[in-house]
C-alpha cells in the first residue's frame, strides 16, 4: 500500500538535493509520523570511459564515499531537526543500467513510498534537453505518488 | 613469410616497390607506424598506405594518425585501421560543453552489433600482440552527406520540389539504425552530417564513426538526439541558416524571427524554416521545432521523431 507519509529522499553530491532535505527538515521537524528513507543512487564509473582498470576502481571509490559522506549529512540535517532517529534509514544502490530517476522510482514503488523528494539543479533548459535531468525523470515516471521537487 | 617474401607480396598488393617493409607487432606507439610498414594482428596482415585524414565538414582536413590507410595483404582488400587511442576532452556545443571521451572499446561493441547491416560502416577487431583493440574498417566508398548537399547547385524551392522528398526517406532508414543501436542500448555519440556517407555501390546512407562515448547519466540519448536534429535541419534547409548568413544574404527575414525560432542549444541557428521558406509544409516544420528555444517538449526517443517525420513524406512533392 502506498502511504503518504512513507517519504523517499533522493540524495546526491549536489548541494541542491540538500536544500530538499533541509526543506523537509523543516517542514516536518518534531514530528514522528513520517518514515523517511534518504537514498543515494550510484552510477558506477563507465569501463568505456576509463581504459586503466585501478583508476576505474579508484573513480568508484571515490563515488561511493562522496555519496556516503552526503548520507550522513542529510541525515544529521533530519536529526538536527528532531525527527526521531527510528523514523529515518539511510540507503546506497546501484543504478543497475538504469538512469538514476529511473532507479529512484524502482526504489519508491518496490518500498510502496507515497513522497519522493528531490532537488533541482538550476539547469537551463538545452542542458536538460542534452543531459537530461534527475527531478524531471523522476517527475515523468511518477503516477501513483507524490512528488516534491524542491527547486 | 620471410622478410623478403613479405615485401614481395606488400609491392605486388601495392602495385609499386616500396623502400623499406617492417612487421609490426605492436600498434601502441601508433605515431610512429607510417607507409611500408606491415601490422600482423591475430595472424593477419595489413599493409599500411598513409595515414587518414579528416576534417569537420570537409575543412581544415588534418591528419588522424591512430587511424591509417591500409591494404589486407591477403587480398588486396582497401582498409581504414583504428588504432587505440584514448583521449578526453570538452567538447563545445553552443555555450554548453561535455566531456567527451575516445573509447576504441565502444566502437569495437558497436562494430559487432551491427555486422551485416548496410546502414552502418563496417569492420571487425582484432587484438595486436600486446591486446590492443585494433578496429579494421571497410571504407566506405562515396561521399559524406555534406559533401552530396554541396554538390546540388539549385535554388531551395526547387531543391524542396525535386529532391528533399528522397533525401529525408533515405534520413528515415539513419534515424531507425540509430533507433537499432539504442535499443541495444548504444549511441553513436557523434551524430553529424558528415558522418554520414552516401554509398556509391547501393546509394544507401552509412553511419560511420562510433567512437566517441559520454556519461551521459539521464539523458543517455540526448546527444545523439541533437546531432539528428541538426542533420534533419540541414537536410529541410539546405544547410543550417544562421543568423549571420541570413543578415547578410536575406536581411528582410530577420524581422520575422525571435528567439524562440532559433536553436535550443546552438541559438544562432535558425530552426523555424516555414519562416524562410513558406512553401515548407507545417508538419515538417513541426518536427524541427522540437529542437528549438521554444519548444515546450523534447524528443527523448527516436522512434518518437520518425513517428512524426514518417507521414510528412507524404505531403512531399
Amino acid at each position: 500500500m502506498i502511504l503518504w507519509n512513507r517519504i523517499l529522499v533522493g540524495v546526491d553530491d549536489g548541494e541542491a538535493s540538500l536544500g530538499a532535505v533541509r526543506y523537509l527538515a523543516a517542514v516536518l521537524g518534531g514530528s514522528n509520523t513520517s518514515k523517511v528513507r534518504l537514498l543515494a543512487v550510484y552510477k558506477p564509473p563507465d569501463p568505456d570511459l576509463e581504459p586503466d582498470p585501478a583508476a576505474l576502481a579508484a573513480q568508484a571509490a571515490e563515488r561511493r564515499l562522496a555519496l556516503e559522506a552526503r548520507l550522513a549529512e542529510a541525515y544529521h540535517i533530519l536529526v538536527e531537526a528532531r525527527l526521531a532517529q527510528e523514523n529515518l534509514s539511510t540507503d546506497l544502490v546501484e543504478t543497475q543500467g538504469r538512469s538514476i530517476g529511473e532507479t529512484i522510482m524502482a526504489e519508491q514503488a518496490a518500498g510502496g513510498y507515497g513522497t519522493v523528494v528531490v532537488g533541482r539543479r538550476g539547469m537551463t533548459k538545452a542542458e536538460e534537453f542534452l543531459f537530461g535531468s534527475v527531478s524531471s525523470n523522476v517527475v515523468h515516471q511518477a503516477t501513483d505518488c507524490c512528488v516534491w521537487v524542491v527547486a | 613469410m620471410p622478410e623478403d617474401g613479405l615485401k614481395r607480396r606488400a609491392e605486388e598488393v601495392l602495385g609499386r616497390p616500396l623502400d623499406r617493409v617492417r612487421l609490426v607487432t605492436d600498434t601502441t606507439q601508433f605515431m610512429g607506424l607510417s607507409r611500408g610498414d606491415v601490422l600482423e594482428l591475430q595472424g593477419k596482415r595489413y599493409l599500411i598506405t598513409g595515414v587518414a585524414y579528416e576534417g569537420r565538414f570537409g575543412l581544415d582536413e588534418e591528419p588522424k594518425h591512430w587511424v591509417k590507410r591500409a591494404l589486407d595483404l591477403e587480398d588486396g582488400g582497401r582498409k581504414l585501421i583504428k588504432l587505440v587511442f584514448y583521449e578526453q576532452f570538452d567538447l563545445p556545443i553552443g555555450h554548453l560543453k561535455v566531456r567527451c571521451y575516445r573509447s576504441p572499446r565502444k566502437e569495437a561493441r558497436i562494430l559487432e552489433l551491427v555486422r551485416g547491416r548496410p546502414e552502418f560502416m563496417q569492420g571487425f577487431t582484432l587484438l595486436d600482440a600486446v591486446g590492443n583493440e585494433v578496429r579494421i574498417l571497410d571504407r566506405v566508398p562515396g561521399q559524406s552527406l555534406d559533401r552530396v548537399l554541396d554538390a546540388q547547385r539549385i535554388d531551395h524551392q526547387t531543391y524542396f520540389q525535386t529532391r528533399l522528398r528522397d533525401l529525408l526517406t533515405k534520413f528515415m532508414g539513419c534515424l531507425e539504425a540509430i533507433s537499432f543501436l539504442h535499443a541495444h542500448g548504444e549511441r553513436h555519440g557523434d551524430i553529424r552530417r558528415d558522418h554520414i556517407f552516401e554509398h556509391s555501390g547501393h546509394g544507401g546512407w552509412v553511419w560511420i564513426d562510433f567512437d566517441y562515448n559520454f556519461e551521459l547519466a539521464e539523458s543517455p540519448f540526448g546527444l545523439d538526439l541533437f546531432g539528428l536534429g541538426n542533420v534533419l535541419c540541414y537536410l529541410v534547409g539546405r544547410g543550417i541558416p544562421t543568423l549571420q548568413d541570413l543578415k547578410r544574404h536575406r536581411p528582410e527575414v530577420l524581422d520575422r524571427l525571435d528567439s524562440g525560432d532559433l536553436s535550443l542549444v546552438i541559438p544562432n541557428r535558425v530552426f523555424n524554416l516555414r519562416k524562410l521558406y513558406p512553401y515548407l509544409p507545417e508538419e515538417l516544420n513541426r518536427v524541427l521545432m522540437h529542437f528549438s528555444a521554444s519548444a515546450p517538449i523534447f524528443y527523448e526517443r527516436v522512434a518518437e521523431m520518425t513517428a512524426d517525420l514518417g507521414p510528412v513524406l507524404a505531403l512531399l512533392p
